[in-house]
């Protein structure tokens, strides 16, 4: 039985291994070599690539990359408990609903993201239509600031929220609302105090997921931010291309991973311990 | 699908495998051959091509790195191909396999990343200046232009350290390739100085914010340019006074190859002045190619955007390789400008 068990798990042990916990060994053994003369890696060992991520600069990097995903996450999780909730109320409609809230998968991040350029430029359909109505005289600067980058990563992870969310929201006794009526509670009430903590596991689920894409991301800081600024992501994505520093981008992948895992792993505990 | 298309396309995927002709793998740029060219080589040669393309020296490199990567042929710009010599990926070429070595300008027949073409035989060359509105007026003719008050908002650089980077250089009247810290450090002033000015950084997408007229001045490759000016009447192209960066892009083997004597055929065969001239007319390119310059239609021999005057190609500086040092110093610098 014990031996059935084994083989029955080598698959995904397997997995594992050769797709999670080599490569990042290799990522490891790259951040503590020395960069080669033009690109790749050689000895001797040190550590000077993380001590080089100490840097005030990259960790004003880090920081941004932080408020950017924050923001991201707080307003992804705003418009997609709401969105949620109506689809877990929306009796036959439901797999419609759900399947649009998948549709944009069907086509690429990419493409998707160069078509909120459209809208978002000077002479796009925001401006133009605003313009002709005469709501505004010249064109609002929506594109190449902060703002247009948090919108593309709401509007590229918002399902990522949405899904989790409606998990719980599905699964969630109607008896219970009811009862808060019963009891008295009005509707706001009942939303804060029995809906909220009862979806907790859906929104941690949603919050991971949404927040650690886009602490990551590199796409759409360049593309709707113009380049203007970076995130983490970008300076990683430098190292291994045009600084040619392959071990300072390992380092600074790796150091990513040991801030974000403990906030993460704090953040699963609080589930199982049941504060929220 | 029904039984007979099913049939169909499975004898030809037998077809497929039994073709017994020798196969070379080439990869290159896209954008930068005559549709015509590789049926032609393939017609010609009686063997078969392989034809892969990439968009950045960055991603051909991270492909052929480790050296098993299956291509023959790349086409790294010249100051990738002393890096690429160094981590052993060249094979040396056989000139005597090339007698149409000769049909290249003299200023590529000594370049000085391989002054004796050892290793590279320049294919295409690109230069990096100044792409704008005509509306401007007067219109912008130098790097200092681009740090004019009356383009804020409307004014891009190309997102790249060394474009950029370099530009602040030329502005201050230094080379492009200086690896001098007080140099850098004044370059990296000026770019800071400018970023409020700036919509973006952006590199060819900016084509069609410049003919939609969103971008008054763009920092912008001429070949890009030259894509804007063909969909735009308005749009004009500047090399600046102060002089600017070259970028030539070279046909190299790699050592890896099992196939050198055909890479070499496929090389002359580029170096062909027809077909040259093919390549560099469908691509709307700049070739390193004399002979075919002679056979352009005179429009396109004209244009100035690809083929600028000589007095032009003074002012051109080519791109060298970056010492890993002061590359360091440059990203430092790069990452500097993208947070201030």
């Amino acid at each position: 039985m014990k031996r059935l068990r084994a083989w029955f798990l080598a698959p995904s042990w397997t997995v594992m291994l050769s797709l999670f916990l080599f490569p990042m060994l290799i990522i490891l053994a790259y951040s503590l070599l020395t960069r080669g003369t033009y690109g790749g890696i050689s000895l001797p060992w040190s550590v000077e690539s993380y001590q080089r991520f100490a840097d005030p600069i990259y960790l004003g990097i880090l920081w941004r990359s932080f408020w950017i995903a924050g923001a991201s996450t707080v307003i992804s999780l705003l418009l997609g408990f709401p969105l949620a909730l109506f689809i877990s109320r929306a009796g036959k409609w439901k797999n419609l609903y759900l399947s649009l809230v998948i549709l944009p998968f069907w086509t690429s991040f990419l493409v998707r993201t160069y078509a909120w350029m459209f809208l978002l430029r000077d002479t796009g359909l925001v401006n133009s239509t605003l313009q002709k109505m005469g709501i505004i005289h010249d064109p609002l600067p929506l594109l190449y600031n902060d703002g247009a980058v948090i919108l593309g990563l709401v509007y590229g992870y918002l399902p990522f929220m949405v899904l989790p969310l409606f998990g719980t929201l599905e699964k969630l006794d109607r008896n219970l609302l009811e009862a808060a009526a019963d009891l008295g509670a009005r509707p706001w009430a009942t939303l804060l105090r029995v809906v909220l903590p009862l979806s907790a596991p859906g929104i941690r689920a949603g919050v991971i997921l949404v927040f650690i894409p886009c602490l990551g991301a590199y796409l759409t800081p360049d593309l709707l931010g113009g380049g203007k600024s970076v995130m983490i992501g970008n300076l990683i994505q430098n190292q291994f291309t045009t600084a040619r520093d392959w071990p300072f981008g390992s380092a600074i992948s790796l150091a990513l991973m040991a801030i974000v895992m403990p906030l993460l792993i704090a953040f699963v505990r609080r589930d199982e311990e049941g504060l929220l | 699908m029904n039984r007979r298309v099913f049939l169909l396309g499975a004898s030809g995927l037998a077809a497929c495998t039994h073709d017994r002709r020798p196969r070379l793998n080439v990869f290159n740029w896209s954008s930068y051959i005559a549709p015509g060219t590789v049926p032609r080589f393939e017609a010609e040669f009686g063997v078969r091509v392989r034809y892969g393309l990439y968009e950045s020296n960055e991603e051909m490199l991270a492909r052929v790195m480790g050296g098993n990567s299956g291509w023959d042929m790349v086409f790294p710009t010249g100051y990738i191909v002393k890096p690429m010599l160094a981590n052993g990926l060249l094979a040396a070429l056989d000139h005597t396999q090339l007698p149409n070595l000769a049909q290249l300008e003299p200023r590529f027949q000594q370049p000085d990343w391989d002054p004796e073409l050892k290793w590279s035989v320049p294919y295409m060359v690109t230069a990096a200046g100044i792409a704008y509105n005509r509306k401007l007026d007067p219109p912008p003719r130098a790097w200092a232009d681009m740090w004019d008050e009356r383009l804020r908002g409307k004014l891009t650089m190309l997102d790249d350290p060394f474009d950029t980077i370099g530009a602040a250089l030329k502005k201050l009247g230094l080379s492009v390739n200086t690896g001098d810290r007080e140099q850098l450090k004044r370059a990296e002033a000026e770019a800071i100085k400018q970023k409020p000015l700036l919509r973006a950084y952006l590199n060819a997408e900016v084509r069609d914010q410049l003919v939609s007229g969103d971008v008054l001045a763009a920092h912008m490759w001429n070949t890009t340019a030259q894509q804007a000016m063909d969909s735009s009447a308005e749009i004009g192209f500047a090399y600046p006074l102060e002089g600017y960066a070259v970028y030539p892009d070279c046909s190299v083997i790699l050592r890896e190859s099992k196939r050198p004597e055909l890479a070499h055929k496929f090389i002359d065969f580029l170096l062909r002045p027809d077909i040259a001239a093919a390549n560099a007319l469908a691509a709307r390119t700049t070739t390193t190619n004399a002979g075919a310059r002679k056979i352009f239609p005179v429009e396109f021999r004209n244009n100035r955007t690809l083929y600028p005057a000589e007095e032009t190609i003074a002012r051109g500086e080519w791109a060298k390789t970056v010492d890993p040092d002061s590359q360091r110093l440059r990203d430092r610098m790069w990452t500097e400008i993208k947070s201030a």
